[in-house]
């Protein structure tokens, strides 16, 4: 009996104090995809990538708004969505304390305003995305004047660069022959 | 956003034998989740998931994390058990049994919907036997999410069921402000080296690690464009990790490229 209690004290506590202390993670935990919604330029290449769908963009064109939303009950934390986030928007976070009572609160639901094209007026993509797209060129060092002859070009949509491509490329083909 | 549709028909069909709590049993529940005063026995049900929840409940038993201390025992028959915990998508098949689990457990119960699958059908949603998670026939009380929860995760979990913890997680929305603007990364960084240096560390690391090794690169290459090739090389000598300073040499090689270009 001696010899056993020496053994054990010389063993130690094996169980972790958790949920009384903090647990410590391991570096690389995946947990609770932190989503920075001011970072985030609404592209949808997260909801592409994820595997179960819990990342989901729906688009309203009626009211122009892009909904970026995550089910935390469907994510498998896999970090594809890290992964493919050009801006840096995602990120797993060590956070693992997601239980809930209420089903609703492990939704996470961020709205994006759309932009109307120039000439048809439709709503067509995230203002976000285009801006970007414009800081993109401008740090690719693209003079003033072509910047904003591109402003327009980006605020058209693609239906409708087309009709206006088409004519443009029948022209130059005349004057060629 | 796809499979939701799919089963719809047949799951509606199905819905209204899910359980309506009555009353009496409500209010017995109300208190049992206000104040356990005892021990709580849980009986798990498989409805068809990995068996990853369940590998992850028997780690939450061992001494590591010793879940019998706070008189969480695993019991053998719903007729023993006070929490159910449903694991594992509810698939067609399994939706008698876990159901029968339900009815054979004695009021008051509290059900638990554990992992992806079980809060919602996880990653198995849109398959064709797959109707959903618990919640589509058992009135759940606590949602532990997670693919599988980690012990600790179940810890919390049980311990939010028994009130010793209070919840975390709160619903967000966000909407766009009206001067909101997201900028590219690393400004300063010239564009076709910033995606250069992106691809090459993606094709050598994969996704995952090639973002957070071109992550570092870059950010040294920001705070001090003329000396990045010191800062790497004590960088890489802290770390000490081969693999690291391969990839590292390697990005360094498409900086030098760069600036032979210029």
């Amino acid at each position: 009996m001696l010899k056993l209690i020496k053994e054990v004290l010389k063993v130690g506590e094996a169980t972790l104090p958790y949920p009384f202390e903090p647990i410590e993670q391991m570096p690389g935990f995946r947990g609770k995809p932190h989503h920075d919604p001011e970072r985030c330029i609404a592209c949808a290449a997260c909801a592409i990538a994820c595997p179960p769908n819990a990342l989901t963009i729906t688009t309203d064109f009626d009211r122009g708004f892009q909904t970026w939303s995550l089910f935390m009950g469907r994510c498998i934390y896999c970090g594809r969505c890290e992964e493919v986030c050009p801006t840096g928007a995602i990120t797993l976070s060590p956070d693992f304390e997601l239980a809930v009572m209420n089903k609703q609160d492990l939704y996470e639901r961020a709205d994006y305003k759309l932009v109307s094209c120039q000439i048809c007026g439709l709503y067509f993509a995230p203002l976000k995305e285009i801006e970007y797209v414009f800081e993109l060129l401008r740090q690719k060092d693209m003079p003033e004047e072509a910047l904003a002859g591109m402003r327009s070009r980006l605020e058209t949509c693609p239906e409708c660069r087309r009709k206006n491509d088409v004519p443009k490329v029948v022209n130059l083909y005349r004057e060629e022959v | 956003m796809f499979g939701d549709f799919r089963n719809d028909q047949m799951v509606k069909e199905h819905s209204k034998y899910a359980i309506q709590v009555d009353e009496q049993a409500g209010q017995l529940k109300a208190a049992l989740l206000k104040d356990i005063q005892r021990s709580i026995f849980v009986y798990r049900v498989d409805c068809g998931g990995c068996n990853g929840c369940e590998i992850e409940i028997f780690a939450a038993l061992t001494p590591l994390f010793d879940v019998e201390r706070f008189g969480i025992k695993v019991v053998s028959s719903p007729r023993h058990a006070d929490v159910l915990v449903y694991t594992g998508s509810m698939t067609r098949s399994m939706r008698v049994p876990a159901l029968r689990a339900y009815h054979a457990a004695p009021d008051p119960k509290i059900c638990v919907a554990y992992g992806a699958c079980g809060c919602s059908g996880g990653i198995f949603h849109d398959l064709y036997c797959v109707w959903g998670g618990a919640d589509k026939f058992i009135p759940v009380d606590v949602y532990i999410p997670g693919c599988p929860p980690t012990p600790a995760a179940t810890i919390y979990g049980f311990a939010m069921a028994l009130g010793i913890l209070g919840q975390k997680m709160k619903a967000t929305h966000h909407i766009q402000g009206e001067e909101e603007r997201a900028l590219p990364c690393h400004p300063r960084v010239p564009v076709e080296l910033r995606v250069d240096i992106e691809r090459e560390s993606r094709r050598m690391a994969g996704y995952l690690y090639g973002k957070q090794i071109a992550e570092k690169f870059l950010d040294s290459f920001e705070s001090d464009p003329k000396h990045v090739k010191r800062t790497i090389q004590s960088y890489l000598d802290q770390q000490d990790d081969p693999r690291l300073t391969e990839i590292m040499t390697r990005l360094l090689q498409v900086h030098q490229t760069h600036q032979g270009e210029e």
